[in-house]
Formats: C-alpha cells, sequence, structure tokens
C-alpha cells in the first residue's frame, strides 16, 4: 500500500501503513471485507434534493416557440381538385356520356373526397379554436407540476427539518433523564 | 492611530468573527482604539459591533481599516472608497462550484467574491492571507504587498469543564469521533460519515460520530448527507446543530480523535482547536490544513477512506502512537499562540506607518 498519509518526523508512517495492510488483508482474506463493498461505499454520491426556486415556470413561448408564426394557413383544398383548362372540358365531356350510366351507382371518388374536403374546410376554425384551448390546457397542466413539483420538495425540506427536531427533542429527553441522575436525591 | 475592522458578517461561532474580536481586543490592550464594522450581525454581538454605514463618522487618513475578506459583499465597494490606510485579511473564498447543486445565493456571492478580490488588488496598502496558501493566491490576484499572518487565536477560552450533563450521556465507553465546521458541502462531511462506517464496521463496532455545527441554509445539504446515512445503515452519528462554546468544548473533550475531510480551507481553526484540547487529528491536506497542521496531527494526501478508518484505528488503539501524534500536535500549536500572532499584525501594521 502506498502511503497517503504524512506525519511528523518521530512517527513511523511506514510502520503504521503495513499494520493497516495487514488488518486489511487478514479482513479480507477471512471473507469480513470486499473490495467491491469498499469501492461501492467510496463511489456513493449524495442525492441533493430540487431547489423549488430552481423550477421554473413553463409559460407558453417555451411550450410552442414560434407556434403561430410557423402556422400553415389552410390550404385552398377546393381550388387543389379541381381540374382546369383542356382536362377540364374533356373529362365534362366525358362524364356527360357516361352519366346515364353513372347514375345509378356510387358517386365517384373525386367528388366523395371535394365534399370531405369541403367540410374538413369548414371544421378548421373549429380545429384552431380547439387547438387554442389545448394549448390552454397543456400549460395549465405544466404549471400544476411544476407547482405539485415545487410542494413536493418543500415537504422534504419541512421532513427534514421535522426529523432535526425529532432528534433533538430524544437529545434534549436523554440530556433531562442524565440530568436527573446528577440530581441529589 | 486607529484600527477599525470591517466584515460582512459577524456570527455566533465564526472562525472570522471571532479574529476580529481577538484582534480588536489585542489592539485596544496595546492602547490602539478599535471598533468592528460590519453588514450582518448575531444579535448576541449587537453591542459589540456597529453597522459599516457608520464608519464615515470614525474615518481618518491616520487610521488604518482591516477588511476582512471571505465573500462577495457591499462592504467592498464601501471599503474601496475609504480614505483610511486599507488592509485586507483574506480568509479565501470558497470556490462557487461547491454551492452549486445546495445554496446557489451563496454560489453566487462566492463567485463575486473572487471577481471583488481581483478590484482590490492596487486599491489597498497591505493584503494579508492567513496562510501562506492564501497569501499566494493574494500575489496571483495581482496583490504586491503582501504578507501572513496566522489567525489570532484565543485558545484560552476553549479551557472549559466538560459539562456533567454530557459527561452522563456520552463518556459511556465508546470511542467518540468529532467533526467540527459549518455542514457545508465543501467541508465533505459525506466523506467523514463513509470513513466512520467503515470504522464502525471493520474496526471498532463500540463507536460514535459527532457532527457539531451549524446546517441551517443547507437543510438540502443535510438531508442528503441523512439519506446517505439511512444508505449506509450507519448508526451513532450525532447531529449537534449550533452549539454554545461550552457544549462545543465539552463535545470535543469527550471525543477521542478529530477527523477532518473537507476539501477546502482557507486555514482551518478546528483542527487547531483539536490541538489545544489534546484530541488527536487526522486531516485531509486540502487548501491550506497542511500548512495549518504545521507538521503537527496525521494528514491524509490521498482519500483512501477505509485506509483513513484503519489510520484512526492505529492512533485509538496504540497508546504510544497517540502520544506522539499529541506530543507533535502540541509542538506545532507554538506558531499560533497570541503573542506571536499579535506581535505579527503590530508588525504588518508598523509597515503602513510613514
Amino acid at each position: 500500500m502506498e502511503p497517503f498519509i504524512r506525519a511528523a518526523a518521530e512517527i513511523n508512517v511506514e510502520e503504521i501503513m503495513a499494520a493497516i495492510q495487514k488488518k486489511i488483508q487478514d479482513k479480507k482474506d477471512a471473507g469480513l471485507l470486499k473490495q467491491s463493498e469498499i469501492d461501492e461505499i467510496s463511489e456513493m454520491e449524495l442525492q441533493p434534493l430540487p431547489d423549488f426556486l430552481e423550477i421554473p415556470h413553463i409559460y407558453e413561448p417555451v411550450l410552442y416557440p414560434g407556434f403561430t408564426e410557423n402556422m400553415a394557413p389552410p390550404a385552398a383544398l377546393e381550388e387543389a381538385i379541381q381540374e382546369t383548362g383542356l382536362a377540364k372540358g374533356v373529362m365534362k365531356k366525358f362524364r356527360g356520356l357516361l352519366y346515364p350510366l353513372i347514375r345509378f351507382m356510387t358517386r365517384p371518388l373525386y367528388v366523395e373526397l371535394k365534399t370531405g374536403i369541403l367540410d374538413l374546410q369548414k371544421k378548421v376554425p373549429i380545429i384552431l379554436q380547439s387547438s387554442e384551448y389545448v394549448r390552454l390546457l397543456h400549460n395549465a397542466m405544466h404549471n400544476m407540476i411544476v407547482e405539485a413539483s415545487k410542494l413536493k420538495t418543500e415537504e422534504e425540506i419541512l421532513k427534514t427539518k421535522i426529523r432535526f427536531l425529532e432528534d433533538k427533542i430524544e437529545f434534549l429527553e436523554n440530556r433531562e433523564r442524565a440530568l436527573e441522575k446528577k440530581l441529589p436525591g | 492611530m486607529n484600527v477599525h475592522q470591517f466584515l460582512t458578517s459577524y456570527s455566533y461561532g465564526d472562525a472570522i468573527g471571532n479574529e476580529a474580536l481577538e484582534i480588536r481586543d489585542f489592539l485596544r490592550s496595546q492602547g490602539i482604539g478599535s471598533e468592528i464594522f460590519t453588514l450582518h450581525f448575531h444579535p448576541r454581538y449587537a453591542n459589540q459591533v456597529r453597522n459599516y454605514l457608520e464608519y464615515d463618522r470614525f474615518s481618518a487618513p491616520a487610521n488604518t481599516v482591516i477588511y476582512h475578506f471571505s465573500i462577495g459583499s457591499p462592504v467592498t465597494k464601501r471599503f474601496l472608497r475609504l480614505r483610511d490606510r486599507k488592509v485586507i485579511i483574506y480568509h479565501n473564498i470558497t470556490p462557487y462550484q461547491f454551492f452549486l447543486d445546495y445554496h446557489r445565493i451563496l454560489a453566487k456571492d462566492c463567485f463575486k467574491g473572487r471577481l471583488e478580490l481581483k478590484s482590490l488588488a492596487g486599491q489597498v496598502d497591505l493584503a494579508l492571507g492567513d496562510s501562506e496558501y492564501n497569501r499566494r493566491e493574494l500575489v496571483a490576484a495581482g496583490f504586491k504587498e503582501t504578507g501572513v499572518l496566522p489567525l489570532v487565536m484565543d485558545f484560552a477560552k476553549f479551557d472549559l469543564p466538560v459539562l456533567p450533563v454530557f459527561r452522563e450521556m456520552f463518556a459511556d465507553g465508546k470511542t467518540n469521533i468529532l467533526f467540527v465546521g459549518r455542514i457545508i458541502p465543501n467541508k465533505k462531511v459525506e466523506d467523514v460519515i463513509k470513513t466512520f462506517h467503515l470504522y464502525q464496521a471493520h474496526f471498532n463496532p463500540e463507536s460514535r460520530l459527532f457532527i457539531v455545527g451549524e446546517y441551517r441554509g443547507f437543510e438540502r445539504y443535510v438531508s442528503a448527507l441523512r439519506e446517505l446515512i439511512a444508505g449506509l445503515g450507519v448508526r451513532d452519528i450525532h447531529f449537534s446543530g449550533h452549539v454554545p462554546l461550552a457544549e462545543m468544548v465539552s463535545y470535543a473533550k469527550l471525543s477521542h480523535l478529530y477527523l477532518h475531510l473537507s476539501e477546502h480551507e482557507g486555514f482551518c481553526a478546528p483542527v487547531l482547536e483539536s490541538f489545544h484540547l489534546g484530541i488527536p487529528v487526522v486531516a485531509f491536506d486540502a487548501g491550506a490544513v497542511g500548512e495549518t497542521m504545521n507538521h503537527g496531527g496525521v494528514l491524509v494526501v490521498r482519500k483512501d477512506l477505509l485506509g483513513v478508518a484503519g489510520v484512526c484505528h492505529e492512533i485509538l488503539s496504540r497508546p504510544e502512537l497517540k502520544a506522539a501524534v499529541l506530543a507533535g500536535q502540541e509542538k506545532a500549536l507554538e506558531k499560533y499562540l497570541r503573542p506571536r500572532t499579535g506581535k505579527i499584525l503590530l508588525d504588518n501594521l508598523r509597515r503602513l506607518l510613514p
């Protein structure tokens, strides 16, 4: 064992180190001490409670950075599915020819799509309103979690203080008993 | 010539406050007028100190003002504006990193303190460190005129009897190990606890650890220490909190060994108090500790916790080794006796006279 202590010249450090090493080795040989146990103890880290002053409130800008700016405007969906120009004329004539046949069948896909999209477009303002509501709920929930965390930390600190007081009371009780023993009679 | 002192905080039992009081009494005994001015003070000392803002009434170019510097505070700004001769006694500033997890305000003040120290360089007539370690930091910060003034301590005040109640409670045949100091992260109380656990588990089950010192403001640190104690399953650890001097002396006199594993110290007064009280000291060589121990006690240069527990056991189980350690400590203490430190103080003050 490399000496890890220094002392006055009159003290034989080498001899102390040898004695310590022997005792430790004897304990290891007897299975009373394991190197892994010592390492584990040495490496144990303290786990401090969080400081509730350091827990920030989370407000909307933090939760939704650039939400409003980046929100895409509703697409002009109706226009997107409209045929234009030559295609429009050809399709119209073609549909006109087929109309007597297809009138008894289900509606064509493009009509279904168009109807669905128009319905969705009507719902856009409602969805936007709902998203606003979700944002508010999200904010509220975050802040409630922050407050709950703070309260939890505070509770832990108060528990610690109570434990100190309990120890103090126990000590004072012991002290009282010791004092009573010292009193004459 | 009057020599007044400035300090940021005067707490009860605090080494810096005690030194200020010792210096004041010593200077008065030499016929030199001396008062203490402070920003914060313990109510117990309300009749001993004055508010630092009152100093304007006392200020004069012929006076000398000693500023005990250990943390960033508004006192520094006021001190710099004085027309008196200026001396600082640097007690060192704990690196702010130690407090980041536990006390962000103190971390900020410590960080600010290091900046203020640099701003004081070139603005004072003399900068004293209470150890060579501190003096070297002053030189590194840019101070030209520097010196060493060991902490002025009155050891006689520790010559008190053990309280009978304490004897009844703790003189029960168990081996008592002592740690004294504020329960703050740089003191590495967790290492003291771990070492004590190894000592108790592998060398002496009949043992007890006294942790004597203020912990208010650091409840989260103490809470983490308690979790550690529970995790290790170690027993017989007694946190006393802040205690009056008579109780502190009782704890010390009932202890068989003093264990200090702090990782930052600008001086480390408890080591010398233990020297005076005849308790063998095992301390980790961090900051100025090695220098303060002055070849007395046992200095740990590497934190091998089981090894340290073994060293404690060797000292406690071998009377001839304990006697040799105590003899070394007694010799080491001579450097810090009040007549000697008082003379160093006066010599330094004379350096300022035209």
